[in-house]
Parts: C-alpha cells; structure tokens; sequence
C-alpha cells in the first residue's frame, strides 16, 4: 500500500484545501481552516471574500461631461489669449490694442453692470469698470487681475505641444518678449483713465486668472520630478532586487552548509556580495532620502519631513528583516568537511536502508517457513530451525540471530536488530507472552534510538557553530597580524616623516569635512549604484591597483560584512531588533575601526548602546553632529580606499595563506584619490594617534586573553610580542610629543 | 467569520489597488481608528504607506509624487472635505473608498468636482465597524440610548455599523430581537430596511442554514458590566480602560515616554494573544508577581464578591472604610438589582449607608438609574429566576468556593441565551424573528448585537463557545466594549434617573404586553 504522501496519490477525505491535512469531518474541516488559515493573508490579487461596490463607472460617466466643459473653456481661454498675445503690443497704439481686444471676445455692456459682480461695490466716475480681455466680463480695479507676457506664452506655447487641441495660425513666442520699464499703466491709472496701455500684461477676471493658474500647475508638475521620487524609485528597485536575490542565495547557502554539492561555494559568496552591495545601496539612497532638503532654506514642509523618515525607517526596516536572515556561508575548508560528513551520512544511510531492506525479506522468508513449518508441527519447527536453539524444559531463550548486524557500530541499533529477531523467533514459537514483552522492548528502544539521533544532530551542529567561532577568531587574528607588521612599516615612516599613518588618513575627509560626505554619498547612489552591483557578480582578484576604481570601495566593507554575519547570527538574540547590520562591520573588524575613527572603536566591543542610538531614524537628525564624528553608519559609504578591504574581500583564500606575498599597502596609499584631502586637518594627528595605539594595545590583550583561554599558545606568543612593540611605540611617541 | 480579517483585507485590497509608489493614506477620524484596530505601522509601510493625514486637517502640503488613498466615512462633512480636495487636488491620483453605502447624488457632485481627473477609484468598501477581536466588533458610540429609545443619529450609526458587518461578512441574516427591548426592535427594523433596499448588494451565495442575527439590549443584563471582569484582556480595561486596543498610560505617575500609550494587540502580541481570554488568576501562574501585587492593591474586590453571597455582609463591607465610593456603589447597585423584588429589601437602608459613608450624589442616584436601565421590569427574560435566584449567586461565587481559581466565574447571562439559541430552545416569545420566516435548523453562523455595549466578559464566552461547539461561529458586537465606568456612564447618558416616572410607564406598557 503507498503512503498517503506519495505524489500523484489520490486522496479523499475532508482535506483542507490549503494545508492538505485530512481533517475527518466537515465540522473539523471547517474548524481547522477558521482556526489556522482565516487570519492568513490570502486573498488573491482581486479576490476578496468582502462585499464590495464600485462608483467608478458612475463617476467617470458625471467627470466626463464635466471635464468636456472643463477643457473647452480652458482651450477658448487660451486661445483667446494666444491672439492677444498674437501681436506685438509695445508697437501698437492703445486704440488699435483695445480694438483687436474687442474683436477676440465681445465686451459686456457698461450699463448692463452697475455693480462688481465680484465684490459688489458700485461702479462710478471713480470706480471704473474695466473688461475681463479674456471672457469679456467686467469687474472693478481692485478685482481685476493680470496675466504676464510671459506667463501667457508659458500657457500658449505648452497648449500647443501637449494639447494640440487647436491650431494657432501664426505666432512666434519669442516676438513679444521686450517688456519696456516705466510704463506700469496701473499706477498712471488716474491721470490717463482712457490711455491706458498694457503693453506687457492682459487684464482679466479673477475667474480666468484662476483656470490659467491651474492650468500651470499642471504644465509645471508634469515637467517636474521631484528629487525624492528619483531616489525612491531606485531604492524600490534594489529592494526588489533583494527580493529576488535573497531566497536564491538563502537556498544556496542552505544547500552548502548541508554539505550538498548542487552550489558551486563561489558562485554563492559571489551572490552574497552582490545582495551585500544592494542592501548598502538601500541605506545609502534611504539615507539620502532621509537628508534631501534639511538645508534648504525655507525647510521643508513637515509632511515632506515626516515622508522622509518615514522611507528611511521602512528601509532600515526592510534591511534589518533581511538581513538578519542571510545565513554564513561554509569556509573551503568547513565545506570540505560538510561534503565528507554528508558522504558519510549518505552512505550510513543506505547502508542502513539496504540492510532494512535485507532484514524485511529474510522476515519475510522466515515468516513463509515458519508458516510451514507450523502448520506441520509448531514445536518442532522452531527447533529445526536456526543453528543451536537453546531448550530447557520449559524455559523457551531466543537466539541472537547475530548474521550481518555486527556491523552496526551502533549499540542501541544492534540491541533494536536482535530483538527483532527475537520476536521473530518468539512469533515463530508462538509465545504469545513473550512476543509482547519484546515488542514493548522494541518500542523503548526505538524510542530510545531517536532521541539519541536528534542529540547527535544537535551536538554536530553545536560542533560545526563552535568551529566556525574558531575559524573566524582565527581570521581575526591574521587580519589583526597582518595589520600589526603593517603598522610597524607605516610608524617607521610617521615617525621619521611625522605624516600622518594611512588609516587616520582615511578618516580625514569625514572627521574634518563632514559637508563633504553626502555628496560623495550622492555619487555614489546615484551614479555607481547600479554599476556596482552588476559589476560585482564577476569574481574580483584582489590586485591592489584595482583600488584606483572607485567601484572597488563598495566592494570592500560588504565583503566584511560577510564574515561578520557569522557573528551576527550569534549576537542577534541579544541585540534584539536595535540591531543595524551595518554596525556590525565594527565587530568584524575592529581592527580597521579602531584605527580609522576612535569614536567608533569603543562601539566595536560594546555596540549596543551606539547602536540603538543610531538605528532610531527618527532621532538621527539630532544625532548628525555625533554621527559625522564616528558613526560607523557612514563607514561603509566611505569612498576613501582601505587596504584592508582588498585583503577582506577574500577570508577563504586568506584563511589558507595566511601569509600574504609582498606588500598590498603601500600601492593604494600614492593612488587613493582622496589623499589630498586628508592633508585638511593636520591639528588633530598627534593624539589620536596615541588614542588609537591605546585602542590597539587593548584590543590585542583581549586577543591575548581569547588566545589563553582557546589554549592557543603560539598565537598568545605573537599577539605578546606584539603588545610589547605597540607598548614601545607609544612610550616612543609620547616621548617624542612631550 | 473573522471581523480582524475582514477589515483587513479590504485595507489591504486598497493598498494594492493604488500599485506601487509612495502613498498616503488619507482618512477621517473613526477611519482612523478602524485602520489602526487592523494595521500596525511597520506592516503598513512595508506596503509603501508613508503618511497618515486626516481628510480635515488644513496644513496638508501638496505632494504631488504621492498617491493617495481616501478612507472615508460617507458623511456629508467627508464629502464636502472631499469635493473641495479635488477641486485643488494636493496629490497626484485618488483612490477614493467609502465605508459603506454613498448615495448617487454624493457620487455626482464628487465627479464634478474632480476637473483635473485625478480620481482613478471610487468604491464602497464596507470596513464601517472597530475590529477588536475576530470575533468582537464595537462601534465606539457610548450613550447610544436617550431614556429607552434610541438617539436617532446613534441609530442610523449603528444600522451603518451593523450592515456593513453583515456586507463584510457575507452574511445576509435572519433576524431575531430581544422583545423586551423598544430599541432591539427599532434597530432590527432599520438593519432589514436597509438590507431590503440593497438587496443587490446583500445576494451572496445561499448556504444551508442561514445566518442569524440576535439583537439584545444591555438592559438586559446589568450585571454582567457591574462584576469586575476577571480576564486579562477584561482587567486592563476595567483597570486602565482601552480605548481601540491602546491603553493610555499617560496618568500613571513616572512612567516612561514610550509607554504612555501602549498597543494591546492579539495580532502583533503574542502573550497578548494567548492570554487575553485566560482567567487573570490563570496567567497570574505566569506572571506572578503582577498577580501579587494586583492582590494586594485589590482584596476589597474579592471580600466585595464573596460576601455577596450573604447579603447581610453588605451592610458591613459598606462601613469598611478600605472599599471606595465607587466600589461601594457598586455593590449596591448590584445588591439592588438583585433583591429589587424581595420583600425584606434593605436598600434604603443600604442607601442610607452610602449616604453615611460620604458617597456623592453622583453616584447615590447612579444606583436608582442602574435599577431603572436594568431592573426586573425592563428584563425581558429572567436574569435572577426564581428557580435560580440561588443558583445564580451560587455561580457568582462557584469559583470562589474553589471550582478553578480563587477569582469568581461568573458566567455572564449571554451565555445562556446563546446557548438556547445554539441548541434552539430560545423562547421565540422572548427573541422573535422579524418578520415571517423563521429558522428550522440549528444556527450556526451568528451575530450577536448588543445595544448598550458588550463586554470582555461576554467575548471570552463567545470565544469559549466558539472553541467548544463545532460548526458553530459567533460574532460579538456592541455600540461600545464596557467596564463599569463606561457602563455606569452610559446609563447615565441614557438619563433614566432624571426621567424615571416616563420610563415606568414605558416599561410597564412592556412588561403588559408580555
């Protein structure tokens, strides 16, 4: 009989349709999915299980006739004014002016309006009556309104690309530009009531000033995309990107730390690095975002304020949710040892399942002649079988049917074997009693067995995550090694030269410059963005001249990143959801932290209170000061080139080689692009040099302390011999400042 | 049958309608709330809602890269506020959904103003109700009643309310009322009326057995919102009051900025969720030292309900200077509603008491109104039966006498209403269906509406038969969720003290009817 789990199996029942689970009855049925799939979110895209009722044809139906009448008098509205605006009006005598107005709307009578329609006031000697030029209608002085030349042609000339509703004969936009000072007719008005000339305006009624006005807006927005929809919009693209990216990656990395072979490793940190690098550019444009216009003058509007923060939040939001779920890829050499364990499962597995396999049939066979031979005579028959059946007299022993279960390593497998055989042989005898003692064995055992597997899952596991603690430990201290010789090299030049070492260098731009930062920031988000990413999926060599292409910034601290999210993985419960994920390239690489920006350095060992500081977006604003000084927000943007990153970007490769041919630092030290820079704030050099060689020495004895502790000698050994030339260095250096 | 879920979807739906790009959603002030009760605001920014504007605020700035989505209720303030939105549209496309019906005429004048053709949507999207839990929904009106009839414009509120449930739900239902009650009848009366003049919008998909829906009055059963209310969900609110799943925190002496208002939600609280129906002594077991502590701040609750059962401790838990006025009144008015009819009733006597022990008017008066809004004569079934008038202190005090927890169980009167009617033994004398069908089958979707304001109480045994009784779903609904200020400020509101000799005489009319 096949399993119910078999596919293709046709299954009947009361199956709920959305969990497959056979619920027995329709009541359970019913139950169950109120219960468990109610509350889920699975309305189809245009299904609801709600009523409801649409206007819109009905709307639509009342708009258009509206809107008919809407456009035709906005278009007899602008074509009017196209034949006002049609000749030049500077040359032309007022007389001639007035006639052609005349003829492109008929006035209103005089006499047919004794009172502003508008404001209601009278019309007299004094208070005139003057013509809408556009409908004809009349109003007094104070409530007419003008219409600029050039607001005119703004309206005639965009009617004309975007309507195309009319056909103007002829008319040039340009002719009608020249606008002669002095003549502002409205403040003659008094003296010359009937000479009156507008050369450079149209008079007209509140009403068709209104209409026009509008009709602007619109030319306007349509013309006009705000900054923020630009960068919205790209950081909608990188967060669907994630979308996509993400699973495939999670899949890969799940399929790798299983030991499976499907994934080739690199093809996966490719991609770890490349949804690494979307997710820093979602920071970046959120951050933008969150920035645009707070030094505007006059700020923007609260609403606008509010949307911003409102973007930056959900994008920490985003990150944060899916970040945290990228799990670590293996090392070479973990995976190596995935891949043999795995082999080792494999074939623990079948050989267990062959011997299943063998075990059924022989019960099978042995069931047959049991049968037969009990049909015949029960007794005897199980003592003509098997080699030596011990008998006593009314004792009845079970042999142990010992072929081929001695290679089970497993005890409580062996135990589970033989007594299978012995309720075989016990069923075979017919000892009721006996069968079911055993069977009740049988199940303990089992039981027993299962447990004892689930522990070995849990302790292989807790094994594989304490190695990888190890390993990365390890990474730490070469990097922490590789730094330390690289020190020594650039003190021995500080100390001759007294320029400033390369990391402070590094710093330099965002300590001292910090209105420098969003625009590098901009750049980057705006024109590297998304050539990054594409640029990213090739596998990168970590020549050190490459780290002249700004590109390779990027590159760097996600490939940190990466390590660090091994780490993540354990910090995460505790740091709860204050986490930012890029803090956390502090705790991967406190080495480069502590060198570049000191602030930042007592975050990489205790984060937790800068982190949930930073991470709020709607205080960030208040935090800008602090954040310029040492927020390790802005480290991964840093476009100032860290040797350290080349090194970083491969740990594998590292990892194997520890030593590193020749010396990578030195080369992007003459080309960083930034160095000129750095030369801006020389006042600031001396102490934090010496903080920094403090934060070094500290950091190295808990390095010392960690190495003590793993029992790691040697390394506890060169991490010593370290501590006493830092020590020495600093004893030098204070000497020399005193 | 799931009132969370309902509303939800139809905010999710026009989330996704509107299609990717910044938005904000527009709304007025009960829409407000009704978003709130489903939406948290991670979870709605996740769908790219970034702002929140109220459709009357003036300062809002134009931002014409956002979308818009209007959820609004189709008053005719919205309306106007609408009309005026879209004559000087602040934002580049509308969708426009109203919580229920809208008339044609409305629909006009909006299309007229809309010049610029930046509506893309117009629909009736019936999330007209507060979904506090799946299966409670309150409408947030409290005073819904002036003496025993209804508050017109509380009516039509409600009738909205109601249908719109009934539209989310699919459910076009029978109609069962409580007889006793003027109001139960007049709302019944409009919920058909509506459901007739729609009837296009009320065809769903016939089941087998149609839905019910039982219309009660809280006068019905005053006791119930008087108890102190012994569940998680039902301690907080007698305790602190929520007010749409918030707690306001704000008056607690030294409490910190980010709790001044907390969020109690069963959907993004999980201890919430699990908790909020189990007896506070139950959870007590989790948490104990709030359990503790709430003891210590509380023993006069529990010698109040204990000595209940002897009435002549009344008189002197009264004297007991540790029970406040307000408790104080309430075990009056309790001992009022009880022995109302019993020959050697004390209550002068006990009323004196409270007028020794310094309660004010305030309150004194409070327990004639109590009696008046829930008194033997305007009970249409009998709450304290003469059978029961034992058994029933008896259930005030089961768990007392050591039955699950020390905190008693009072099982409010709903339960045994919903109970017959489950089992369908509800006296159609009492409840009669509206109109001339009736119901032959056991019911088993149903709505239960209570005029007056439901209570946590009364949902957790909604809750309970809901787990209990396969192939049975009930909803709960009241004009408001009650603890006993709100309740006492309700029949307040109603200003039955003030008026008592016209109520009597409509009562009576009531009760000859019978």
């Amino acid at each position: 009989m096949a399993s119910l789990d078999d596919p293709g199996e046709v299954r009947e029942g009361f199956l709920c349709p959305l969990c497959l689970k056979d619920l027995q009855s329709f009541y359970q049925l019913h139950s169950h999915y109120e219960e468990e799939h109610s509350g889920e979110d699975r309305d189809v895209k245009g299904q609801i299980k709600s009523a409801v009722r649409s206007h819109l044809s009905e709307f639509k139906k009342h708009r258009a006739a509206r809107i008919d009448h809407y456009v035709v008098e906005v278009n007899k509205l602008i074509i009017r004014l196209e034949k006002l605006t049609a000749f030049d009006r500077t040359n032309t005598e007022s007389a001639k002016i007035r006639a052609i107005e005349k003829s492109v709307v008929p006035w209103v009578n005089d006499q047919d309006v004794p009172f502003c329609p508008d404001c209601g006031n009278k019309f007299s000697i004094r208070n005139r009556r003057h013509h809408c030029r556009l409908c004809g209608s009349i109003m007094c002085k104070k409530c007419m309104e003008l219409i600029s030349l050039p607001l005119a042609n703004k309206l005639t000339s965009a009617s004309k690309e975007s309507l195309s509703t009319h056909t103007s004969p002829s008319q040039s936009p340009n002719s009608v530009h020249g606008s002669r000072r002095g003549s502002i007719s409205s403040m003659s008005s008094v003296s010359s009531v009937l000479d009156e000339k507008d050369d450079d305006r149209i008079r007209c009624c509140t009403h068709c000033k209104d209409t026009l006005l509008k009709r602007e807006q619109q030319i306007d927005e349509k013309e006009h995309t705000p900054d923020i929809v630009k960068l919205y919009e790209k950081l909608r693209l990188c967060m669907e990107k994630v979308d996509q990216k993400a699973p495939e990656y999670i899949k890969m990395a799940a399929s790798l730390n299983a030991g499976e072979t499907t994934y080739s490793l690199e093809h996966a940190s490719d991609l770890r690095v490349e949804v690494q690098k979307v997710y820093e550019l979602i920071d970046a444009l959120s951050k933008k975002i969150l920035t645009l216009g707070l030094n505007q003058d006059p700020p923007p509007h609260p609403s606008n304020l509010r949307l911003q923060r409102m973007i930056r939040y959900s994008a920490t939001l985003f990150v944060q949710e899916k970040l945290l779920g990228l799990m670590s890829l293996p090392t070479k050499e973990q995976f190596e040892e995935l891949k043999k364990k795995r082999k080792e499962e494999m074939e623990r597995k079948r050989a267990m399942e062959r011997q299943a396999a063998l075990e059924s049939q022989r019960r099978l066979e042995e069931r047959h002649s049991g049968l037969a031979s009990q049909a015949a005579n029960g007794e005897v028959a199980s003592l003509r079988r098997g080699p030596a059946p011990l008998r006593k007299a009314e004792g009845w022993l079970p042999l142990s049917g010992g072929q081929g279960q001695s290679e089970d390593s497993d005890p409580l497998l062996q135990q589970i074997h033989n007594i299978t055989s012995f309720i075989k042989q016990a069923k075979a005898a017919g000892r009721k009693d006996e069968v079911r003692t055993l069977q009740e064995n049988l199940r303990q055992l089992q039981d027993e067995y299962d447990q004892q597997q689930t522990e070995k899952a849990i302790e292989l596991s807790r094994r594989q995550a304490e190695e990888e603690d190890l390993q990365r430990e390890q990474l730490q201290m070469l990097r922490e090694r590789e730094l330390e010789r690289e020190r020594e090299q650039f003190r021995v030049a500080s100390l001759h030269t007294r320029t400033r070492s390369l990391d402070f260098r590094e710093i330099g731009p965002f300590q001292l410059e910090p209105s420098r930062e969003p625009r590098t920031h901009l750049a980057y988000a705006l024109d590297l963005g998304s050539s990054s990413i594409q640029s990213s999926i090739a596998p990168k060599t970590p020549t050190p001249s490459s780290a002249q292409e700004p590109i390779r910034v990027w590159s760097g601290p996600s490939a940190l990143g990466q390590e660090l999210l091994t780490q993540s993985s354990m910090s995460q419960q505790n740091e709860g959801p204050s986490l930012n994920p890029f803090d956390e390239e502090d705790l991967s690489s406190p080495m480069e932290e502590g060198t570049a920006s000191p602030p930042a350095a007592g975050a990489s060992f205790g984060p937790s209170a800068h982190i949930s500081k930073e991470y709020n977006p709607f205080e960030e604003e208040d935090d800008k000061e602090e954040a310029m000084a040492g927020n390790p927000f802005i480290h991964p943007d840093s476009p100032a080139p860290n040797p350290f990153n080349e090194e970083a970007e491969h740990p594998q490769q590292r990892h194997s080689s520890p030593l590193v041919p020749g010396n990578p630092f030195e080369e992007p030290t003459c080309t960083n692009p930034f160095e000129m820079d750095s030369d801006s704030g020389p006042e600031a050099e001396e102490p934090i040099e010496e903080e920094l060689l403090l934060q070094q020495i500290d950091n190295i004895k808990a390095y010392i302390f960690d190495a003590k502790q793993c029992g790691r000698l040697d390394e506890v050994e060169v991490l010593t011999e370290n501590l006493r030339e830092l020590k020495h260095t600093l004893a030098k250096q204070k000497g020399g400042t005193d | 049958m799931n009132v969370v879920f309902a509303v939800k979807q139809y905010i999710s739906k026009m989330i996704e309608d509107s299609g990717p790009g910044m938005k904000v959603l527009l709304m007025d002030k009960e829409t407000t709330g009704i978003v709130s009760m489903v939406y948290t605001q991670s979870e709605i920014l996740q769908k790219e809602v970034y702002l929140f504007e109220r459709i009357d605020s003036q300062n809002r700035e134009i931002m014409k890269h956002l979308k818009a989505i209007c959820f609004l209720r189709p008053t005719k303030e919205n309306v106007d506020y609408m009309i005026q939105e879209l004559r000087r549209p602040k934002y580049s496309i509308y969708f426009i959904y109203f919580s229920n019906v809208i008339s044609k005429s409305d629909v006009k004048s909006l299309a007229e103003a809309d010049e610029q053709e930046v509506v893309a949507e117009v629909q009736e999207f019936y999330g007209d109700y507060i979904a506090v839990n799946p299966h409670l929904f309150s409408l947030n009106i409290l005073g819904c009643c002036q003496g025993r009839n209804w508050d017109p414009a509380q009516l039509s509120r409600t009738t909205q309310g109601l249908t719109a449930l009934l539209l989310s739900l699919k459910k076009c239902p029978m109609i069962r009322y409580q007889l006793s009650s003027e109001a139960a009848k007049r709302l019944a009366e409009c919920v058909k009326q509506v459901i007739t003049k729609e009837y296009e919008l009320f065809e769903f998909r016939r089941t087998e057995v149609p839905p019910l829906l039982l219309i009660l009055d809280r006068c019905d059963d005053a006791i119930t919102p008087l108890l102190n209310q012994w569940t998680y969900q039902a301690m907080v609110h007698e305790l602190l009051g929520i007010n749409n799943n918030r707690i306001d925190l704000s008056r607690v002496p030294g409490i910190s900025k980010d709790l001044r208002e907390v969020v109690l939600s069963a959907e993004n609280d999980e201890f919430y969720a699990n908790n909020m129906y189990l007896n506070f002594a139950e959870i007590g077991s989790n948490i104990k030292n709030l359990m503790e502590d709430f003891q210590k701040k509380k023993p006069k609750e529990q010698q109040k309900l204990e000595s209940i059962a002897d009435m002549k401790n009344v008189k002197r838990l009264l004297q007991n200077p540790k029970v406040t006025e307000f408790d104080a009144a309430r075990l009056v008015m309790l001992y009022a509603l009880h022995y109302e009819r019993h020959s050697s009733n004390s209550l002068p006597g006990l009323m004196m008491d409270l007028r020794n022990k310094g309660v004010s008017e305030k309150y004194r008066k409070l327990v004639s109104a109590v009696v008046e809004y829930g008194g033997k004569r305007v009970r249409g079934s009998d709450l304290f039966s003469p059978k029961d008038a034992v058994a029933i202190t008896k259930q005030f005090l089961k768990g007392l006498k050591g039955v699950e927890n020390v905190y008693t169980q009072h099982q409010p009167f709903l339960h045994e209403t919903l109970d017959h009617l489950i089992k369908g033994k509800l006296k159609e004398s009492l409840y009669p269906y509206l109109g001339p069908s009736t119901l032959r089958d056991r019911p088993q979707d149903i709505i239960v509406f209570v005029i007056g304001g439901a209570t946590y109480e009364e949902a957790l045994t909604v809750y309970n038969l809901n787990r209990t009784t396969p192939g049975v779903r009930i909803v709960l609904g009241g004009t408001t969720v009650h603890n006993t200020k709100s309740f006492l400020e309700e029949v307040l509101a109603s200003g039955l003290h003030s008026r008592s000799k016209e109520s009597s005489q409509a009562t009576s009319r009531s009760a000859s009817r019978r």
